[in-house]
């Protein structure tokens, strides 16, 4: 009690406010991070905002602050009106990149959970030893260079040659004439060159959502599984019916994560598709990119694209946050 | 706390804000000075370019050059937000067609009249090297070199004699080269194209030879405003009916398997998977540096829709100097030194192994005893012209062109559905700039 009250009185006044001295301190331990946030976050979050409601580019020699006006001028929001009904091409490759970018989600989460659910159950069910020599083999692709993967990914789906058309050859069966470059080649409305992204974005990412599915594993009590084995349940009702709604929280988690991280993939369709073919593996942030880089430097254009992906993804955060307020406890 | 952040908040703002913008300044003679030069990562372009810094450092002691060079990607970004903030190099070689994008938003400098006129210019460079330097009647830079997607393609000897084709070819028209290239295709056991006769769909070449079949049969892309375009005439019509037919008729490519994406012209050329490969001459020197085994030739093609050579150009690199340079004087020094001096660029260009895009090294037998491959495309070098003002080249060709080209060859469009499809495209993206 007496250690608590000193050490008390050393943070703060009687009145419950910080001494000059402990404010110094603290302004001076808080100012370089805040200062690199400032300058590395907050300045281009909004420079994107203000960029996205003018015709801005950085090759034009705007007048007035930071180059906004003059050749830049101020248009409203005409930038987000060009991009939902606009009929240029930016505009009509932003909206299929929009659809794009939610399918590739769409397929990427059932996909990823399919995956890492009951391989993390069978990871969790063996030896110490090899628990942790599979854990990390499955975890190697992720922390991987995106590159190095899909230079990987590419001889897998070379067309005629690739390791997938061989093994297609080899058991008998013609496969597709070209993997990633056909767009005659569409299956449940899904064309193939997305399938065959997905499951290379799968193959690289899953080795996260395995981590904390083991981990949550790990930490269900052992007595509530032999209790349902004492009472009769057999494996696959003790995973079904124990095991799965203890993780349901995790379950959660990992799929807001998931289609957080979905709708930011950018390495994987720049190098192994280029958004092809026919834009059909076009994404949002694929659009950003060349609208901001390629293209005429539309910054203004790529910027309000930039918006729209956040208000999504801000969107997806609050309902995650909202979701994962519940208490749990086993 | 909330007086801290909205401090903080300020201070990044106007620390963000705050950048570049250095004034040019002229150091006193012999004051140390170091002149920086951006260019892309090109293992030929670089080892041409050292050599010349070496000797403008001995004959200049004062001054000493830093050179950076960046992967393609990263240097058109880095050069796309450097040049606004003014914090670029002194000298930078840029690809053809930026820089009339840059002088027009004020951010390179137009040659000094005392470095060299526009007038002068003329007589010394092609017109599309050239008129890639140059904007609104200026001189912005040098021509380093003359981007030539058009009129050759790189021939494999061992495809041509394992298919009983003449060797060296020497075709006389467009149709002996189709001719020639269905000999040389090969389809596999399955049905898959292993082998094309000849690799013409690339982007750049479906770009490139759309444009140059338009100007081969008389017609012009351009409206009459001259600032849209004509891309629905008949004959741009029957340029893309022409191109679709070589795959769909001749079946000397499959577009499917050999397009930009998948099968590019280079990697498959060197691989053995094509045997007439479509593609620029500035492959050649990539080409003996990636694939020193690799046995090739560059060879001259016929106009492909009328009796003679007719093309643009996007120009090709070029030396400019940023508003920012420190030392201006200097840096068109050395910018003079590097794509001015007819020595230097016999050098550059036959080390390179790229065009000249100054006519007297053209006609330079240095040049062609050090080149022998482009001396298949030297005659045709004044027939070409700067491509003109595309409004944003890169996305009227990546973008519009060919992708809509490309499906019309892979079968799902007509070739007036490309041809309008192309025409409505590329007038909204001139609309949408205006």
């Amino acid at each position: 009690m007496a250690f608590n009250t000193l050490f008390k009185k050393d943070l703060v006044t009687e009145t419950g406010k910080l001494t000059a001295k402990q404010r110094r301190f603290a302004y001076a331990s808080l100012t370089p991070i805040l200062l690199y946030m400032g300058v590395f976050t907050l300045f281009p979050i909004l420079w994107a905002v203000v960029m996205s409601f003018f015709s801005y580019s950085p090759i034009r020699e705007g007048s007035g602050f930071l180059g906004l006006g003059g050749a830049n001028p101020f248009i409203d929001i005409d930038n987000y009106i060009e991009l939902f009904t606009g009929t240029s091409k930016p505009a009509e490759v932003f909206r299929l990149a929009l659809k794009n970018t939610f399918i590739f989600t769409a397929l990427v989460l059932p996909l990823n959970l399919l995956v890492t659910l009951p391989l993390a159950v069978i990871l969790e069910s063996i030896g110490e030893r090899f628990k942790t020599l599979f854990r990390a083999i499955y975890f190697l692709p992720t922390i991987s260079s995106s590159v190095a993967l899909v230079i990987i990914w590419s001889y897998v789906y070379a067309p005629g040659w690739g390791l997938l058309s061989l093994m297609f050859k080899a058991i008998g069966l013609v496969p597709p004439k070209s993997w990633l470059q056909d767009p005659s080649l569409v299956y449940f409305g899904v064309p193939l060159a997305m399938i065959c992204v997905v499951i290379a974005h799968v193959w690289q990412d899953f080795g996260y959502n395995l981590v904390i599915f083991v981990a949550a594993l790990q930490s269900i009590p052992k007595t509530l599984r032999e209790a349902a084995r004492v009472d009769g349940a057999n494996a696959w009702q003790e995973f079904w019916l124990v095991v799965v709604p203890l993780l349901r929280r995790t379950v959660l988690l990992t799929s807001v994560l998931t289609v957080i991280s979905s709708l930011q993939v950018f390495v994987i369709f720049q190098l192994l598709t280029r958004g092809g073919p026919k834009n059909q593996t076009q994404t949002l942030l694929l659009s950003i990119y060349e609208n901001a880089f390629k293209f005429a430097n539309n910054l203004g254009l790529s910027a309000a694209m930039s918006m729209v992906l956040f208000i999504i993804i801000l969107t997806l955060t609050i309902i995650q946050f909202r979701l994962l307020r519940t208490e749990w406890e086993y | 706390m909330k007086k801290l952040l909205f401090v903080f908040v300020l201070a990044s703002l106007l620390l963000a804000a705050c950048g570049g913008g250095a004034a040019t300044e002229a150091p006193a003679s012999n004051e140390p000075v170091e002149i920086r030069v951006w260019g892309h990562q090109a293992p030929a372009f670089n080892e041409a370019n050292q050599k010349m810094f070496n000797d403008f450092m001995a004959a200049n002691p004062n001054v000493t050059i830093k050179y950076e060079t960046f992967p393609w990607d990263v240097f058109i970004q880095t050069i796309q937000t450097s040049l606004p903030a003014g914090n670029t190099a002194d000298v930078i070689l840029v690809p053809g067609g930026y820089t009339c994008r840059y002088a027009s938003g004020g951010q390179l400098l137009e040659v000094p009249a005392d470095v060299m006129t526009l007038d002068a210019a003329k007589g010394i460079f092609f017109d599309a090297p050239l008129g890639g330097q140059t904007c609104d009647g200026k001189l912005y830079g040098f021509p380093a070199e003359y981007n030539l997607e058009y009129g050759g393609a790189y021939v494999n000897p061992a495809l041509f004699e394992a298919a009983g084709v003449a060797y060296p070819p020497a075709w006389a028209n467009w149709d002996a080269v189709v001719e020639d290239a269905k000999k040389m295709t090969t389809i596999g056991s399955d049905g898959v194209m292993t082998v094309a006769g000849m690799h013409y769909t690339n982007s750049d070449q479906l770009f490139t030879y759309f444009l140059a079949g338009i100007l081969e049969q008389g017609g012009n892309y351009f409206a009459e405003d001259g600032r849209h375009f004509n891309f629905n005439s008949p004959e741009a019509v029957a340029t893309i009916q022409k191109l679709m037919d070589m795959a769909q008729k001749d079946h000397i490519v499959d577009p499917i398997i050999f397009n930009a994406d998948s099968e590019w012209v280079g990697d498959s050329f060197a691989q053995g998977h094509n045997a007439i490969g479509v593609l620029g001459s500035w492959y050649a020197g990539d080409a003996k540096i990636g694939y020193p085994d690799l046995v090739f030739d560059y060879v001259a093609l016929p106009p492909m829709m009328g009796s003679e050579h007719k093309f643009v150009s996007v120009g090709g690199w070029g030396y400019v100097v940023g508003k920012s340079a420190k030392h201006a004087d200097i840096a068109w020094k050395l910018a003079a030194f590097l794509g001015a001096d007819e020595a230097n660029v016999l050098y550059f260009n036959s080390t390179s192994a790229t065009i000249p895009a100054m006519k007297s090294v053209a006609a330079d037998a240095k040049y062609v005893e050090a080149v022998p491959f482009a001396s298949a495309v030297l005659p045709i070098l004044d027939k070409g012209a700067y491509q003109g003002d595309l409004t944003d080249p890169d996305q009227l060709a990546y973008e519009i062109i060919y992708p809509t080209i490309l499906d019309a060859i892979q079968g799902n469009i007509t070739a007036e559905e490309a041809a309008n499809s192309i025409n409505e495209a590329a007038n909204a993206m001139v609309d949408a700039a205006q």
